[in-house]
């Protein structure tokens, strides 16, 4: 069932109720690796909560995840082992120097070869010459430029990122994207959340809409330009009385 | 099983290095220590009141008040940035993360405790000759214990709205046993009476102790996952 390169990462059904909420509302998608996912939508359609659930931090209400075919529980060591995650918070700690930070969770990674992952994960985001110096001395660009070391330091099939850009320069979002990029390596699956539809659409090999817990587009990006998937976005979230991106 | 230790003994090596760099938990602790010491210098008339009667009590509630101000922060200190969501979102198993940290909070404590005997014994001129063996013993269940419960207990209200002035009402109900026998325990050994007649109540620390770690971390999962 594994695709060449890594493992196909399939969803079926997913849902999460909170209350009489439905913040995600049967998703279900199967990605090839190497495939790139820009997930778009509204404030409130339940894409973070959808990434929380394929992160492990939430259980689905109903649904089920399959990596290489296999269902897992997205709670069990198994599944958090090979999923990295990227949010607009680091995960980092602002007394440990960046090097401590890496070292810190490829231990818990349990990695054996952590120092060298950890020089590796330094040099990719241009940081091994601040690699001694506390985080809390860095500036936002940096943080988020070690908090994606961090997400790749395991080396994960499936690489979440919500909204990964927020708040960064023009040269730490220029290293993101370059990072990014190194991702279409054919062996791992990238979901993107981003309010953004021009980046999210650059970026992305499929493009998927969210709204109000649902999956209203899934599609190949080459199917969008940046002025149709302004169109196609107005058209699906004011139709179902969403908000703007 | 390396795996496990490693990961374990990373959450412990990450907690007392931040500790280390900021201590704002050592700070907080060792200051009240010292102001609790000197107050009640100046509240006993030892003319009426033996300080030696009444040490093992202050001892281990300023042990108690003194831990609940440090060890009631370990979780509030991981909300930044969101990092103990991304602890969270490791493979790292909940019980190793869980004696990752109580681990680190008895050190944090016991050097507390190691304060709290020494300014104690400056202020009451309390004479530890006897036993100091069987009393830091007594004392070290009693802080195995004590973290253990606090720990467990500061992740319950690390995540309510009352937060950390919550932790004292949920905890000290729980404490009560741990305080009769440690400060009976504690009393006879600064009296300077026989192991004999302690054995049984540092047993019953230890097994106090024991339990609160292995309740700990059977239950920790359950406070800290959805």
């Amino acid at each position: 069932m594994t695709a060449p390169g890594g493992p196909r990462l399939e969803a079926e059904g997913l849902a999460r109720t909170f209350g009489a909420q439905r913040a995600v509302d049967g998703v279900s998608f199967r990605l090839d690796p190497g495939c790139v996912l820009s997930l778009l939508g509204p404030n409130g359609a339940g894409k973070t909560t959808l990434l929380r659930i394929l992160a492990g931090g939430l259980r689905p209400s109903e649904g089920v995840v399959r990596l290489g075919g296999e269902a897992l529980d997205t709670r069990s060591p198994e599944w958090q082992s090979r999923v990295g995650v990227l949010s607009h918070q680091g995960f980092l700690y602002g007394h440990l120097t960046a090097r401590e930070n890496l070292r810190f969770y490829a231990d818990l990674y349990d990695l054996d070869d952590a120092s060298d992952r950890v020089e590796a994960g330094l040099d990719s985001v241009e940081l091994t010459p601040r690699g001694n110096d506390e985080v809390r001395t860095f500036s936002r660009g940096m943080k988020q430029r070690l908090a994606l070391a961090r997400t790749l330091l395991h080396e994960p099939d499936v690489v979440l990122l919500d909204e990964p850009y927020t708040g960064l320069d023009a040269h730490a979002a220029a290293v993101l994207r370059g990072v990014l990029e190194t991702l279409r390596d054919g062996a791992r699956t990238v979901i993107l959340v981003t309010h953004n539809l021009t980046e999210g659409l650059e970026l992305a090999d499929r493009v998927a809409i969210q709204v109000r817990g649902r999956w209203v587009v899934d599609a190949p990006s080459a199917q969008f330009d940046a002025a149709t998937i302004h169109d196609r976005y107005r058209e699906v979230v004011e139709g179902a009385g969403g908000g703007a991106p | 099983m390396k795996g496990y230790l490693g990961q374990l003994g990373a959450v412990v090596r990450k907690d007392l290095t931040q500790e280390l760099r900021t201590r704002q938990r050592l700070a907080t602790m060792g200051a009240f220590t010292v102001l609790v010491g000197v107050l009640f210098n100046f509240s006993v008339d030892p003319a009426l009141v033996s300080m030696q009667d009444i040490a093992a009590g202050l001892i281990w509630l300023t042990l108690i008040f003194a831990g609940v101000m440090g060890v009631g922060r370990t979780f509030s200190l991981e909300a930044e940035d969101g990092a103990f969501q991304g602890v969270l979102l490791s493979p790292i198993p909940r019980d190793a993360l869980y004696l990752g940290k109580v681990a680190a909070n008895v050190v944090l404590v016991s050097v507390v405790v190691a304060l709290i005997v020494g300014v104690f014994g400056l202020f009451f001129q309390l004479d530890y000759g006897a036993h100091p063996l069987a009393l830091a013993l007594t004392l070290f269940c009693g802080v195995v214990g004590f973290v253990a419960l606090a720990t467990l207990f500061g992740a319950v209200t690390a995540g309510t709205t009352l937060g950390e002035s919550l932790l004292p009402v949920l905890l000290f109900p729980l404490l009560v046993p741990m305080v009769v026998y440690g400060v009976g325990a504690t009393n006879r050994l600064l009296m300077g009476r026989p192991l004999t007649e302690v054995e049984g109540n540092i047993r019953i620390l230890g097994a106090f102790a024991v339990a609160a770690v292995a309740v700990g971390a059977g239950l920790f999962r359950h406070v800290v996952e959805d």
